[in-house]
């Protein structure tokens, strides 16, 4: 079953033993002689959002490719969706990509399709959507991820760089993926547009029932938008759990990352006030007319 | 399970108005090959209300556009939806994707007749000259000065392009001309032969060559060869923003880019086109020797006989300007791309053929203005 019918009962359920969209366990990643992850792992529960963060060259990019299966890990075990991908078939590992949208750093939209036929590319190619309702479809994507309707036939070079963030967000919502993958979807973009991604990344979360991973340097992001933050570092996922958690243990990059000059005002605000705000002004729950 | 849809008929002689409508299946992107048609029941038994309930499998966000649709559209005819009897996770999906439905009505398609077509390709030719003119106004507006200023010129560019352009294009150009002048030896010699007259195919490969064959040749083989190397290079970095960078830092792209170029080729090419007449009379040697018995030494003595060192310099004079066309056709054409990594590739492909185009009109009006002065 394709998604969990449940999850808008219960939008953050504590997960079960089965319910793990990514689990990692032993990830070693190595270029020559330079070790990036060494004896990595890390867990992911369906319907989560989760910040992965770390200092520059701790190999976040690294660890995303890894996880879409786009690299292939030196040693280790990588389960998607329950299912073991090392020893998966060709055809297996297609169609677990199927389920993952990706929104890469720069976007990486296709420069020579408009908008509208960048998302509906893996529509045509994967699904077989019926062809009447295509155009409708691609619309309410692009919709959906924040777009004005008349961008929808403009070229990704007419686009500014949110824009571009929006557009790529609606390829990767295409084909309704369970596990929505974004590297840094938030930089580049002024502080306004950023908070304004990160609501929405998480009203799609809570109706979609996405589970969401994201590596990202934004503070206001790690504080505030996402349920809990893995943090890189010393080649190990060195720990995971809310800001909040992270900043009160003993490791000095911990420390550093969650306390330092930047962190700090967050760190504050947070003690003070330790609810998180995404909880208190979550989307309302069915506000259709039913006349 | 296909996604289905099932009305429930109201139990008895109802006089409510309402209509239950099922929906079944797995409504998701992956199995709606073909939404199903919900064709409402008619005037006397037409419900004021529909009831939405739900048995489905599976439900996700491009199955909600299609729910939001019809209840719009239902609703425009009139028709109340009541989705209570759905799932809060169904009714949310449904919620977000109704609030961003769009008008379906399709967007303006323009249209453009033939006649418009053409003017529109009218158009864009003729800024494409104006675009070359200015840029060969350019040329001469801003390298007329470096030349008096030679210093300023970039030598090490300059070298380095005559290296890419010239010296890395001895072998191509060599091998051609070679096989040209063999081939015009073989069917001039045929017709010569058949008139005892053997000992002209020297004048025939030796007036052909020296006067067009060479620096045609050179100049067609340059224009493929490093014409469509500046426009991609050219073209590239404008995408990765490189040019504008250059700009920022002060540095003007024409004199670090293409002005380099341009000089490089009106170098290189005058001396390929000669080492291509060479190549060419050593081809029509071969075969004048081994196929028509116009000994080498004949053939050789015969060369200064019969072409003067005026026909050598008729063909020479026409490759600077092949060479100014080439580079600025090049670099005119890359310099122009914007956006996307299919502009590079189109525009390699413009700034080809029209080089190629531009040298043969240039050897041609070359020939007629020849012909008036009486060479």
């Amino acid at each position: 079953m394709p998604l969990n019918m449940n999850l808008g009962d219960n939008l953050n359920p504590s997960p079960t033993s089965e319910d793990w969209i990514i689990e990692v366990s032993g990830l070693v990643n190595q270029f020559g002689a330079n070790r990036v992850h060494d004896g990595l792992d890390f867990k992911l529960a369906r319907g989560r959002v989760c910040a992965l963060v770390g200092g520059s060259g701790t190999g976040k990019t690294v660890l995303l490719h890894t996880l879409i299966m786009l690299r292939q890990a030196n040693a280790g075990s990588l389960k998607l969706f329950g299912i073991e991908t090392n020893d998966a078939s060709e055809q297996t590992r297609q169609s677990l990509r199927e389920r993952i949208g990706v929104l890469f750093q720069g976007g990486a939209l296709f420069t020579s399709l408009t908008v509208l036929e960048n998302v509906l590319l893996p529509i045509k190619e994967h699904g077989q959507f019926d062809p009447h309702w295509l155009k409708d479809l691609g619309m309410s994507k692009i919709l959906l991820a924040g777009l004005p309707a008349d961008s929808a036939h403009k070229y990704p070079m007419e686009l500014s760089g949110g824009m571009v963030k929006r557009a790529a967000l609606a390829r990767a919502l295409a084909l309704d993926p369970e596990l929505l993958v974004l590297d840094e979807p938030t930089s580049g973009l002024d502080p306004i547009g950023a908070a304004a991604f990160d609501d929405l990344i998480r009203t799609l979360s809570n109706t979609l029932g996405l589970t969401v991973l994201q590596a990202t340097h934004d503070l206001d992001s790690i504080w505030r938008g996402v349920d809990e933050v893995a943090f890189l570092g010393r080649k190990k996922m060195l720990a995971v759990g809310t800001a909040m958690a992270l900043a009160q243990r003993e490791e000095p990059e911990l420390q550093a990352y969650f306390r330092g000059a930047r962190s700090q005002a967050f760190w504050l605000a947070a003690k003070a006030d330790p609810v998180p705000i995404h909880s208190r002004d979550r989307p309302s729950a069915s506000n259709l007319r039913t006349s | 399970m296909p996604p289905s849809v099932r009305w429930i008929e109201p139990e008895g002689q109802s006089t409510r108005a309402e209509r239950s409508l099922v929906l079944m299946g797995a409504w998701t992107v992956h199995q709606l090959h073909e939404v199903p048609r919900v064709t409402l029941p008619d005037k006397p038994a037409k419900p004021h209300t529909i009831f939405l309930q739900s048995e489905m499998t599976a439900f996700d966000s491009s199955a909600a556009l299609v729910l939001a649709r019809w209840l719009s559209q239902w609703r425009a005819a009139g028709l109340t939806v009541d989705v209570s009897a759905l799932s809060l996770r169904e009714r949310d999906l449904l919620a977000l994707l109704d609030a961003r439905l769009v008008d379906d009505t399709p967007l303006p398609v323009r249209a453009r007749s033939p006649v418009a077509r053409l003017g529109q390709a009218v158009v864009a030719q003729w800024t494409e000259a104006q675009q070359f003119l200015a840029f060969l106004g350019e040329l001469v507006w801003r390298g007329g000065p470096l030349l008096l200023f030679f210093w300023r010129i970039r030598w090490r560019a300059v070298i380095a392009e005559i290296d890419a352009a010239g010296v890395r294009a001895l072998g191509i150009v060599g091998l051609l001309s070679f096989m040209i002048g063999m081939v015009m030896a073989y069917q001039g010699g045929a017709t010569l032969a058949s008139y005892g007259a053997n000992v002209l195919i020297v004048n025939l490969v030796g007036i052909i060559t020296l006067r067009e064959l060479g620096p045609l040749l050179a100049a067609i083989i340059v224009a493929g060869r490093t014409g469509s190397s500046y426009t991609a290079q050219l073209g590239t970095m404008r995408i990765t923003e490189e040019i504008d960078a250059l700009r920022a830092l002060g540095l003007p792209p024409f004199e670090l880019l293409v002005f380099p170029k341009v000089i490089a080729l009106v170098i290189a090419l005058p001396l390929l086109s000669m080492f291509a007449d060479v190549m060419g009379l050593l081809g029509g040697a071969v075969v004048a020797n081994y196929g028509y018995g116009v000994s080498f030494s004949v053939y050789f003595e015969r060369i200064p006989q019969v072409v003067n060192l005026t026909t050598l310099w008729l063909g020479l004079i026409k490759t600077p300007v092949f060479a100014i066309v080439i580079a600025l056709i090049g670099c005119m054409q890359g310099l122009r791309v914007r956006g996307s990594a299919a502009e590079v590739g189109h525009a390699t492909t413009i700034s080809v053929v029209q080089a190629i185009f531009m040298v043969i009109v240039i050897d041609a009006v070359f020939s007629v203005l020849y012909n008036l002065m009486g060479y």
